[in-house]
Protein backbone atom coordinates (compact mmCIF):
# COMPACT_ATOMS: atom_id res chain seq x y z
CA UNK A 1 0.00 0.00 0.00
CA UNK A 2 2.89 2.26 1.14
CA UNK A 3 5.38 1.26 -1.15
CA UNK A 4 7.96 3.96 -2.60
CA UNK A 5 8.68 4.31 -6.67
CA UNK A 6 11.48 6.42 -7.94
CA UNK A 7 11.32 7.16 -11.24
CA UNK A 8 15.30 7.93 -11.80
CA UNK A 9 17.95 7.71 -15.00
CA UNK A 10 21.85 7.18 -13.79
CA UNK A 11 23.12 7.14 -10.38
CA UNK A 12 24.44 10.92 -11.60
CA UNK A 13 23.30 14.38 -10.33
CA UNK A 14 19.69 14.98 -9.99
CA UNK A 15 18.86 10.97 -9.93
CA UNK A 16 21.24 9.51 -7.53
CA UNK A 17 20.56 12.02 -5.05
CA UNK A 18 16.88 10.11 -3.94
CA UNK A 19 18.55 6.75 -5.18
CA UNK A 20 21.56 7.02 -2.40
CA UNK A 21 19.68 8.79 0.17
CA UNK A 22 16.84 5.69 0.02
CA UNK A 23 19.70 3.12 -0.28
CA UNK A 24 21.62 4.88 2.96
CA UNK A 25 18.14 4.87 4.61
CA UNK A 26 17.40 1.19 4.05
CA UNK A 27 14.19 2.04 2.01
CA UNK A 28 13.05 -0.95 -0.56
CA UNK A 29 11.72 0.56 -3.65
CA UNK A 30 10.75 -0.05 -6.84
CA UNK A 31 13.37 1.51 -9.30
CA UNK A 32 11.52 2.72 -12.88
CA UNK A 33 14.93 3.46 -14.77
CA UNK A 34 13.59 6.21 -17.29
CA UNK A 35 16.08 6.40 -20.48
CA UNK A 36 16.42 10.33 -20.35
CA UNK A 37 18.70 10.36 -23.57
CA UNK A 38 15.59 8.20 -25.50
CA UNK A 39 13.21 11.06 -24.24
CA UNK A 40 11.10 8.11 -21.85
CA UNK A 41 10.22 11.52 -19.63
CA UNK A 42 8.33 13.32 -22.33
CA UNK A 43 6.29 10.03 -22.78
CA UNK A 44 2.27 9.91 -21.76
CA UNK A 45 3.21 7.10 -19.33
CA UNK A 46 5.87 9.37 -17.29
CA UNK A 47 3.77 12.10 -17.72
CA UNK A 48 1.21 11.18 -16.38
CA UNK A 49 3.25 10.34 -12.76
CA UNK A 50 5.04 13.82 -13.36
CA UNK A 51 3.04 16.07 -15.50
CA UNK A 52 6.46 18.57 -15.36
CA UNK A 53 8.34 15.82 -17.48
CA UNK A 54 11.38 16.04 -14.63
CA UNK A 55 13.51 13.70 -13.61
CA UNK A 56 13.43 12.15 -10.61
CA UNK A 57 9.96 11.91 -9.59
CA UNK A 58 8.83 9.26 -6.57
CA UNK A 59 5.83 7.95 -5.29
CA UNK A 60 5.02 6.48 -2.06
CA UNK A 61 1.72 5.38 -1.39
CA UNK A 62 -0.58 8.43 -3.46
CA UNK A 63 2.03 11.08 -2.50
CA UNK A 64 3.77 12.36 -5.88
CA UNK A 65 6.87 13.97 -5.27
CA UNK A 66 9.67 16.02 -7.48
CA UNK A 67 12.89 18.02 -7.33
CA UNK A 68 15.55 16.39 -5.94
CA UNK A 69 17.01 17.68 -3.14
CA UNK A 70 13.19 18.24 -1.55
CA UNK A 71 12.51 14.30 -2.10
CA UNK A 72 15.57 13.71 -0.08
CA UNK A 73 14.58 15.33 2.61
CA UNK A 74 10.95 13.67 3.18
CA UNK A 75 12.59 10.75 2.58
CA UNK A 76 14.93 11.27 5.58
CA UNK A 77 11.97 12.79 7.55
CA UNK A 78 9.67 10.31 6.65
CA UNK A 79 11.43 6.94 7.10
CA UNK A 80 13.40 5.07 9.93
CA UNK A 81 16.88 4.37 9.27
CA UNK A 82 19.81 6.32 9.48
CA UNK A 83 19.65 10.15 10.31
CA UNK A 84 21.14 11.71 7.19
CA UNK A 85 19.84 15.09 9.12
CA UNK A 86 21.82 15.91 12.36
CA UNK A 87 20.28 17.17 15.66
CA UNK A 88 21.71 20.38 15.50
CA UNK A 89 19.79 23.07 14.05
CA UNK A 90 23.17 25.31 13.00
CA UNK A 91 24.71 21.96 10.97
CA UNK A 92 21.45 21.76 9.50
CA UNK A 93 21.35 25.31 8.39
CA UNK A 94 24.70 24.64 6.87
CA UNK A 95 23.75 21.70 4.97
CA UNK A 96 20.70 23.21 3.63
CA UNK A 97 22.76 26.42 2.44
CA UNK A 98 25.06 23.61 0.47
CA UNK A 99 22.95 22.09 -1.26
CA UNK A 100 21.00 25.09 -2.23
CA UNK A 101 24.55 26.64 -3.50
CA UNK A 102 25.56 23.36 -5.34
CA UNK A 103 22.03 22.77 -6.48
CA UNK A 104 21.67 26.66 -7.95
CA UNK A 105 24.90 28.18 -8.42
CA UNK A 106 27.55 25.21 -8.92
CA UNK A 107 25.19 22.24 -10.63
CA UNK A 108 23.97 24.22 -13.67
CA UNK A 109 27.80 24.86 -14.52
CA UNK A 110 28.70 21.20 -14.44
CA UNK A 111 26.11 20.54 -16.40
CA UNK A 112 26.82 22.64 -18.73
CA UNK A 113 30.20 21.25 -19.55
CA UNK A 114 28.81 17.77 -18.83
CA UNK A 115 26.11 18.26 -21.70
CA UNK A 116 28.86 19.60 -24.22
CA UNK A 117 31.76 17.40 -23.51
CA UNK A 118 29.83 13.97 -22.85
CA UNK A 119 26.32 13.59 -22.43
CA UNK A 120 25.39 15.41 -25.53
CA UNK A 121 28.21 13.33 -27.83
CA UNK A 122 27.09 10.35 -26.35
CA UNK A 123 23.70 10.67 -27.05
CA UNK A 124 24.51 11.40 -30.77
CA UNK A 125 26.51 8.14 -30.64
CA UNK A 126 23.61 5.92 -29.22
CA UNK A 127 20.70 7.49 -30.84
CA UNK A 128 22.11 9.60 -33.94
CA UNK A 129 21.26 12.53 -34.59
CA UNK A 130 18.17 12.49 -36.94
CA UNK A 131 16.28 10.48 -34.25
CA UNK A 132 17.49 12.90 -31.58
CA UNK A 133 15.39 15.91 -33.30
CA UNK A 134 12.61 13.75 -34.07
CA UNK A 135 12.45 13.40 -30.38
CA UNK A 136 13.09 17.41 -29.47
CA UNK A 137 10.21 18.07 -32.04
CA UNK A 138 7.77 15.88 -30.28
CA UNK A 139 7.71 18.57 -26.98
CA UNK A 140 5.36 20.36 -26.59
CA UNK A 141 6.82 23.79 -25.27
CA UNK A 142 8.96 25.69 -27.57
CA UNK A 143 11.41 26.60 -25.28
CA UNK A 144 11.86 23.02 -23.60
CA UNK A 145 12.62 22.54 -27.41
CA UNK A 146 15.44 24.97 -27.56
CA UNK A 147 17.08 24.08 -24.27
CA UNK A 148 16.84 20.23 -25.26
CA UNK A 149 19.02 21.09 -28.79
CA UNK A 150 21.12 22.96 -27.03
CA UNK A 151 21.92 20.56 -24.67
CA UNK A 152 22.18 17.27 -26.80
CA UNK A 153 24.26 19.37 -29.72
CA UNK A 154 26.09 21.74 -27.73
CA UNK A 155 25.40 25.03 -28.88
CA UNK A 156 26.51 27.21 -25.47
CA UNK A 157 27.66 30.01 -26.11
CA UNK A 158 32.16 30.93 -25.56
CA UNK A 159 30.34 33.15 -22.80
CA UNK A 160 28.03 30.68 -20.86
CA UNK A 161 31.51 28.29 -21.19
CA UNK A 162 33.91 30.48 -19.77
CA UNK A 163 31.27 31.61 -17.07
CA UNK A 164 30.27 28.18 -16.20
CA UNK A 165 34.03 27.02 -16.19
CA UNK A 166 34.79 29.79 -13.79
CA UNK A 167 32.36 28.69 -11.21
CA UNK A 168 33.73 25.03 -11.38
CA UNK A 169 36.98 25.99 -10.42
CA UNK A 170 35.58 28.80 -7.82
CA UNK A 171 33.16 25.54 -6.49
CA UNK A 172 36.32 23.11 -6.60
CA UNK A 173 38.14 25.50 -4.22
CA UNK A 174 34.97 26.17 -2.02
CA UNK A 175 34.56 22.31 -1.80
CA UNK A 176 38.42 21.78 -1.52
CA UNK A 177 38.53 24.79 1.62
CA UNK A 178 35.17 23.16 3.25
CA UNK A 179 36.13 19.93 3.88
CA UNK A 180 39.17 21.09 5.47
CA UNK A 181 37.35 22.34 8.28
CA UNK A 182 35.67 18.75 8.91
CA UNK A 183 35.32 15.17 8.19
CA UNK A 184 31.85 15.77 5.95
CA UNK A 185 31.23 18.96 3.98
CA UNK A 186 28.78 20.43 6.53
CA UNK A 187 28.20 19.07 9.79
CA UNK A 188 30.20 16.17 12.03
CA UNK A 189 27.84 13.85 10.57
CA UNK A 190 27.58 12.01 7.13
CA UNK A 191 24.21 14.02 5.68
CA UNK A 192 22.28 15.15 2.47
CA UNK A 193 25.10 17.52 2.01
CA UNK A 194 27.25 14.82 1.16
CA UNK A 195 24.81 12.74 -0.79
CA UNK A 196 24.03 15.77 -2.85
CA UNK A 197 27.42 16.59 -3.07
CA UNK A 198 28.92 12.89 -4.17
CA UNK A 199 26.47 13.11 -7.07
CA UNK A 200 28.09 16.49 -8.39
CA UNK A 201 31.77 15.70 -7.64
CA UNK A 202 32.23 12.51 -8.38
CA UNK A 203 33.61 12.01 -11.55
CA UNK A 204 35.66 15.36 -11.28
CA UNK A 205 39.06 13.88 -11.01
CA UNK A 206 38.17 12.56 -14.59
CA UNK A 207 36.28 15.68 -15.98
CA UNK A 208 38.44 18.51 -14.11
CA UNK A 209 41.77 16.48 -13.63
CA UNK A 210 43.44 19.91 -13.37
CA UNK A 211 41.53 21.27 -10.59
CA UNK A 212 40.83 18.17 -8.59
CA UNK A 213 42.83 15.74 -7.98
CA UNK A 214 45.42 14.14 -5.16
CA UNK A 215 47.71 16.94 -5.50
CA UNK A 216 45.67 19.95 -5.06
CA UNK A 217 42.33 18.69 -3.67
CA UNK A 218 43.41 16.36 -0.73
CA UNK A 219 40.23 17.11 1.44
CA UNK A 220 37.98 15.97 -1.94
CA UNK A 221 39.44 13.31 -2.70
CA UNK A 222 39.61 11.87 1.02
CA UNK A 223 35.79 12.65 0.92
CA UNK A 224 35.31 11.19 -2.67
CA UNK A 225 36.97 7.59 -1.72
CA UNK A 226 35.16 7.53 1.54
CA UNK A 227 31.84 7.80 -0.08
CA UNK A 228 32.51 5.78 -2.44
CA UNK A 229 33.45 3.09 0.22
CA UNK A 230 29.99 3.08 1.57
CA UNK A 231 27.65 0.09 1.31
CA UNK A 232 25.06 2.37 0.06
CA UNK A 233 27.13 4.31 -3.04
CA UNK A 234 28.52 0.31 -4.45
CA UNK A 235 24.60 -0.51 -4.41
CA UNK A 236 23.58 2.73 -5.96
CA UNK A 237 25.71 2.87 -8.87
CA UNK A 238 24.94 -0.58 -9.69
CA UNK A 239 22.20 0.72 -11.21
CA UNK A 240 23.56 2.29 -13.46
CA UNK A 241 23.52 1.49 -17.12
CA UNK A 242 25.83 3.72 -19.23
CA UNK A 243 29.52 4.45 -19.19
CA UNK A 244 28.37 7.72 -17.08
CA UNK A 245 27.73 5.58 -13.88
CA UNK A 246 31.06 3.71 -14.52
CA UNK A 247 33.07 7.26 -13.74
CA UNK A 248 32.98 6.23 -10.34
CA UNK A 249 35.77 3.89 -10.56
CA UNK A 250 38.16 6.59 -11.07
CA UNK A 251 37.71 6.54 -7.03
CA UNK A 252 39.08 3.15 -6.60
CA UNK A 253 42.64 4.18 -7.77
CA UNK A 254 44.41 5.14 -4.88
CA UNK A 255 46.69 8.11 -6.00
CA UNK A 256 45.14 10.54 -9.01
CA UNK A 257 47.60 12.88 -10.08
CA UNK A 258 47.35 16.31 -11.78
CA UNK A 259 46.76 15.86 -15.24
CA UNK A 260 46.39 18.61 -18.39
CA UNK A 261 42.74 20.25 -18.79
CA UNK A 262 42.85 18.98 -22.40
CA UNK A 263 42.84 15.07 -20.85
CA UNK A 264 39.50 15.90 -19.65
CA UNK A 265 37.93 17.12 -22.88
CA UNK A 266 40.00 14.51 -24.90
CA UNK A 267 39.16 10.96 -22.86
CA UNK A 268 35.35 12.00 -23.44
CA UNK A 269 34.45 11.93 -19.93
CA UNK A 270 34.13 15.78 -19.13
CA UNK B 1 25.27 31.49 21.69
CA UNK B 2 24.96 35.02 20.87
CA UNK B 3 23.14 35.57 17.86
CA UNK B 4 23.28 38.80 15.69
CA UNK B 5 21.35 39.85 12.77
CA UNK B 6 22.20 42.08 10.05
CA UNK B 7 19.54 42.99 8.49
CA UNK B 8 18.13 45.77 6.15
CA UNK B 9 14.95 47.57 5.32
CA UNK B 10 12.32 45.13 6.66
CA UNK B 11 11.74 44.13 3.00
CA UNK B 12 12.15 41.17 0.91
CA UNK B 13 14.69 38.66 2.57
CA UNK B 14 15.26 40.39 5.57
CA UNK B 15 11.53 41.23 6.27
CA UNK B 16 10.70 37.01 5.60
CA UNK B 17 13.35 36.64 8.39
CA UNK B 18 12.53 39.41 10.62
CA UNK B 19 8.77 37.96 11.02
CA UNK B 20 10.58 34.47 11.56
CA UNK B 21 12.77 35.88 14.60
CA UNK B 22 9.68 37.26 15.88
CA UNK B 23 7.30 34.47 15.75
CA UNK B 24 10.44 32.08 16.91
CA UNK B 25 10.94 33.44 20.21
CA UNK B 26 14.27 33.26 19.61
CA UNK B 27 16.82 35.64 20.80
CA UNK B 28 18.63 37.63 18.77
CA UNK B 29 20.78 41.39 18.71
CA UNK B 30 19.02 42.80 15.43
CA UNK B 31 21.31 45.37 13.72
CA UNK B 32 20.38 47.25 10.93
CA UNK B 33 22.45 47.94 7.93
CA UNK B 34 22.35 50.13 4.73
CA UNK B 35 22.36 47.19 1.59
CA UNK B 36 22.49 49.70 -0.88
CA UNK B 37 25.77 51.14 0.46
CA UNK B 38 26.71 47.85 0.47
CA UNK B 39 27.31 47.58 4.50
CA UNK B 40 26.89 43.64 4.36
CA UNK B 41 30.36 43.48 3.16
CA UNK B 42 32.03 45.25 5.42
CA UNK B 43 30.14 43.23 8.77
CA UNK B 44 32.57 43.19 11.15
CA UNK B 45 34.33 39.91 13.04
CA UNK B 46 33.16 37.22 10.25
CA UNK B 47 35.76 33.90 10.49
CA UNK B 48 33.68 31.94 8.14
CA UNK B 49 32.20 34.55 5.60
CA UNK B 50 31.65 31.93 2.54
CA UNK B 51 27.59 31.98 2.96
CA UNK B 52 28.43 35.56 3.06
CA UNK B 53 30.12 36.36 -0.16
CA UNK B 54 28.60 33.37 -2.41
CA UNK B 55 25.15 32.97 -0.87
CA UNK B 56 22.84 32.57 -3.93
CA UNK B 57 20.36 35.13 -2.48
CA UNK B 58 22.31 38.23 -3.39
CA UNK B 59 21.70 40.99 -0.80
CA UNK B 60 20.13 39.69 2.10
CA UNK B 61 20.75 39.34 6.11
CA UNK B 62 23.20 37.60 7.78
CA UNK B 63 22.85 36.26 11.05
CA UNK B 64 26.10 36.13 12.50
CA UNK B 65 26.62 33.27 15.61
CA UNK B 66 30.54 32.66 16.55
CA UNK B 67 31.80 34.65 13.61
CA UNK B 68 30.33 31.91 11.50
CA UNK B 69 28.28 34.08 8.43
CA UNK B 70 24.40 32.51 8.03
CA UNK B 71 22.63 32.95 4.59
CA UNK B 72 20.01 32.67 2.87
CA UNK B 73 15.97 33.64 4.46
CA UNK B 74 14.41 30.66 4.21
CA UNK B 75 17.36 28.61 5.84
CA UNK B 76 17.70 31.71 8.36
CA UNK B 77 13.89 31.54 9.34
CA UNK B 78 14.17 27.23 9.79
CA UNK B 79 16.93 27.47 12.09
CA UNK B 80 15.47 30.21 13.72
CA UNK B 81 12.29 28.22 13.67
CA UNK B 82 14.18 25.19 14.85
CA UNK B 83 16.27 27.13 17.99
CA UNK B 84 13.51 28.64 19.06
CA UNK B 85 9.34 27.79 19.04
CA UNK B 86 9.14 25.43 16.17
CA UNK B 87 5.95 26.01 15.36
CA UNK B 88 6.76 27.63 11.96
CA UNK B 89 7.29 23.93 9.55
CA UNK B 90 5.14 21.25 9.18
CA UNK B 91 5.76 18.17 11.50
CA UNK B 92 4.37 15.73 8.69
CA UNK B 93 6.93 15.13 6.58
CA UNK B 94 4.73 15.45 2.90
CA UNK B 95 3.82 18.69 4.24
CA UNK B 96 6.96 19.43 4.75
CA UNK B 97 8.13 18.82 1.62
CA UNK B 98 5.09 21.24 0.14
CA UNK B 99 6.07 24.10 2.24
CA UNK B 100 9.84 23.68 1.01
CA UNK B 101 8.56 23.19 -2.49
CA UNK B 102 6.27 26.62 -1.91
CA UNK B 103 9.45 28.50 -0.70
CA UNK B 104 11.62 27.05 -3.82
CA UNK B 105 9.44 28.66 -6.23
CA UNK B 106 8.90 31.95 -4.39
CA UNK B 107 12.98 31.98 -4.23
CA UNK B 108 14.01 31.04 -7.51
CA UNK B 109 11.10 32.20 -9.60
CA UNK B 110 9.72 35.30 -7.74
CA UNK B 111 12.26 36.48 -5.73
CA UNK B 112 14.73 37.19 -8.45
CA UNK B 113 12.16 38.65 -10.22
CA UNK B 114 11.35 40.98 -7.65
CA UNK B 115 14.63 42.19 -6.43
CA UNK B 116 14.86 43.17 -10.35
CA UNK B 117 12.03 45.09 -10.90
CA UNK B 118 12.53 46.42 -7.19
CA UNK B 119 15.81 47.53 -7.67
CA UNK B 120 14.59 49.13 -11.77
CA UNK B 121 11.90 51.40 -9.76
CA UNK B 122 13.48 52.65 -6.76
CA UNK B 123 17.53 51.64 -6.35
CA UNK B 124 19.60 54.14 -6.80
CA UNK B 125 23.23 52.87 -5.74
CA UNK B 126 26.95 54.50 -6.51
CA UNK B 127 29.40 52.50 -4.70
CA UNK B 128 32.36 53.52 -5.67
CA UNK B 129 35.58 51.18 -6.77
CA UNK B 130 36.70 50.20 -3.40
CA UNK B 131 33.03 49.47 -2.29
CA UNK B 132 32.22 46.76 -5.58
CA UNK B 133 35.64 45.24 -4.94
CA UNK B 134 34.45 44.24 -1.79
CA UNK B 135 32.01 42.02 -3.13
CA UNK B 136 33.67 38.58 -3.38
CA UNK B 137 31.72 37.21 -5.92
CA UNK B 138 31.77 38.53 -9.41
CA UNK B 139 28.33 37.70 -10.64
CA UNK B 140 27.10 39.11 -7.47
CA UNK B 141 29.21 42.19 -8.17
CA UNK B 142 28.10 41.85 -11.87
CA UNK B 143 24.70 42.56 -10.47
CA UNK B 144 25.28 45.58 -8.48
CA UNK B 145 27.10 47.01 -11.56
CA UNK B 146 24.30 46.40 -13.74
CA UNK B 147 21.89 48.33 -11.23
CA UNK B 148 24.77 50.91 -11.09
CA UNK B 149 24.20 51.74 -14.83
CA UNK B 150 20.56 51.19 -14.70
CA UNK B 151 20.84 48.11 -17.30
CA UNK B 152 17.38 46.05 -17.25
CA UNK B 153 17.06 44.48 -20.55
CA UNK B 154 13.57 44.39 -21.77
CA UNK B 155 13.66 40.47 -21.91
CA UNK B 156 14.34 40.37 -18.57
CA UNK B 157 11.27 42.80 -17.51
CA UNK B 158 9.13 40.91 -19.11
CA UNK B 159 10.25 37.91 -17.43
CA UNK B 160 10.02 39.41 -14.37
CA UNK B 161 6.62 40.77 -14.63
CA UNK B 162 5.27 37.31 -15.58
CA UNK B 163 6.92 35.19 -12.75
CA UNK B 164 5.36 38.19 -10.16
CA UNK B 165 1.95 37.92 -11.76
CA UNK B 166 2.45 34.21 -11.87
CA UNK B 167 3.28 34.05 -8.17
CA UNK B 168 0.06 36.22 -7.17
CA UNK B 169 -2.12 33.86 -9.04
CA UNK B 170 -0.63 31.14 -7.08
CA UNK B 171 -0.91 32.59 -3.99
CA UNK B 172 -4.72 33.15 -4.81
CA UNK B 173 -5.46 29.90 -5.77
CA UNK B 174 -3.91 28.49 -3.20
CA UNK B 175 -6.27 30.52 -1.09
CA UNK B 176 -9.12 28.77 -2.60
CA UNK B 177 -10.45 26.78 -0.38
CA UNK B 178 -10.54 29.53 2.07
CA UNK B 179 -7.69 28.60 4.06
CA UNK B 180 -6.08 31.69 6.52
CA UNK B 181 -2.65 30.45 5.52
CA UNK B 182 -0.64 29.00 2.60
CA UNK B 183 0.24 25.70 3.85
CA UNK B 184 -3.13 25.83 5.62
CA UNK B 185 -1.43 26.76 9.45
CA UNK B 186 0.93 29.63 9.38
CA UNK B 187 4.49 28.53 8.19
CA UNK B 188 7.63 29.82 6.85
CA UNK B 189 6.07 29.69 3.69
CA UNK B 190 4.08 32.75 4.33
CA UNK B 191 6.37 35.49 5.39
CA UNK B 192 8.70 34.11 2.61
CA UNK B 193 6.38 34.98 0.07
CA UNK B 194 4.67 38.22 1.96
CA UNK B 195 8.78 39.66 2.11
CA UNK B 196 9.19 39.28 -1.87
CA UNK B 197 5.22 40.08 -2.92
CA UNK B 198 4.93 43.50 -0.65
CA UNK B 199 6.95 45.78 -2.34
CA UNK B 200 5.46 44.71 -5.68
CA UNK B 201 2.18 46.15 -5.20
CA UNK B 202 2.98 49.42 -6.49
CA UNK B 203 5.23 48.10 -9.24
CA UNK B 204 3.28 45.54 -10.65
CA UNK B 205 -0.53 46.72 -9.56
CA UNK B 206 -1.83 44.90 -12.49
CA UNK B 207 -0.94 41.29 -10.87
CA UNK B 208 -2.74 42.16 -7.94
CA UNK B 209 -5.87 43.11 -9.75
CA UNK B 210 -8.86 40.87 -8.79
CA UNK B 211 -6.73 38.80 -6.38
CA UNK B 212 -9.10 39.42 -3.70
CA UNK B 213 -8.20 36.41 -1.49
CA UNK B 214 -4.30 37.32 -1.88
CA UNK B 215 -4.90 40.42 -1.01
CA UNK B 216 -6.77 39.51 2.52
CA UNK B 217 -3.89 37.07 2.91
CA UNK B 218 -1.60 39.83 2.62
CA UNK B 219 -3.63 41.53 4.74
CA UNK B 220 -3.63 39.07 8.05
CA UNK B 221 0.31 38.25 7.56
CA UNK B 222 0.78 42.14 7.67
CA UNK B 223 -1.46 42.35 10.92
CA UNK B 224 1.08 39.76 12.39
CA UNK B 225 2.63 41.02 15.47
CA UNK B 226 6.01 39.74 14.14
CA UNK B 227 5.63 41.26 10.74
CA UNK B 228 4.78 44.78 12.75
CA UNK B 229 7.42 44.49 14.76
CA UNK B 230 9.48 44.04 12.03
CA UNK B 231 7.91 47.11 10.00
CA UNK B 232 9.06 48.81 12.88
CA UNK B 233 12.55 48.42 12.82
CA UNK B 234 12.02 50.66 9.06
CA UNK B 235 14.11 53.55 9.17
CA UNK B 236 12.09 55.00 6.31
CA UNK B 237 8.84 56.09 5.76
CA UNK B 238 7.84 53.41 2.82
CA UNK B 239 10.45 50.08 3.50
CA UNK B 240 8.82 48.34 0.49
CA UNK B 241 10.06 50.40 -1.60
CA UNK B 242 13.86 49.61 -0.48
CA UNK B 243 15.39 46.86 -2.85
CA UNK B 244 19.63 46.12 -3.46
CA UNK B 245 20.51 43.41 -5.43
CA UNK B 246 19.04 39.99 -5.16
CA UNK B 247 19.23 36.48 -6.60
CA UNK B 248 20.31 35.84 -10.43
CA UNK B 249 17.80 34.71 -12.83
CA UNK B 250 18.27 31.28 -13.55
CA UNK B 251 21.49 31.14 -16.68
CA UNK B 252 19.45 27.84 -18.33
CA UNK B 253 16.27 29.83 -18.59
Amino acid sequence: MNTVTLYHWEPNANSGKPMLALMEKGVAFDSHYIDMLNFDQHKPEYLAINPQGTIPAMTHGDRVLVESTAIMEYVNEEFDGPALMPADARARWRIRWWMKFMDQWLAPSFSMFGWKFFVGPNALAAHGQEKIEEQIARIPLPERQTAWRKAVFGLFSEQEMAESGRRISVGIRMLEEELGKREWLASDAYSLADVNGFNLAYAMPLSQPHLANDDLTPNIMRWLRAIYRRPATRDCWKLGRTPMASRVEILEQDYIPPKDESEGISSGVR
Amino acid sequence: MSMILYHGEPNGASLAVLAALGESGAEADCKAIDLLAGERHTIPGLTQAVARDMGVEGEGPVLVIDGEAMTESVFIAQFLDEAGANTLQPKDAYAHWQMLMWCRRVTERCAPAAAFLGCRAHARPSLDAAALGRIASPDLRARWEAVQAGDYPQAQVDDSLSKVRDTVKMVDDQLADDRDWLMGPLTIADFETFGWLVGMVDVVPDAFAGKDRAAAWMDRVRARPSVQAALARATVSAPQNSWAPGPEINRWG
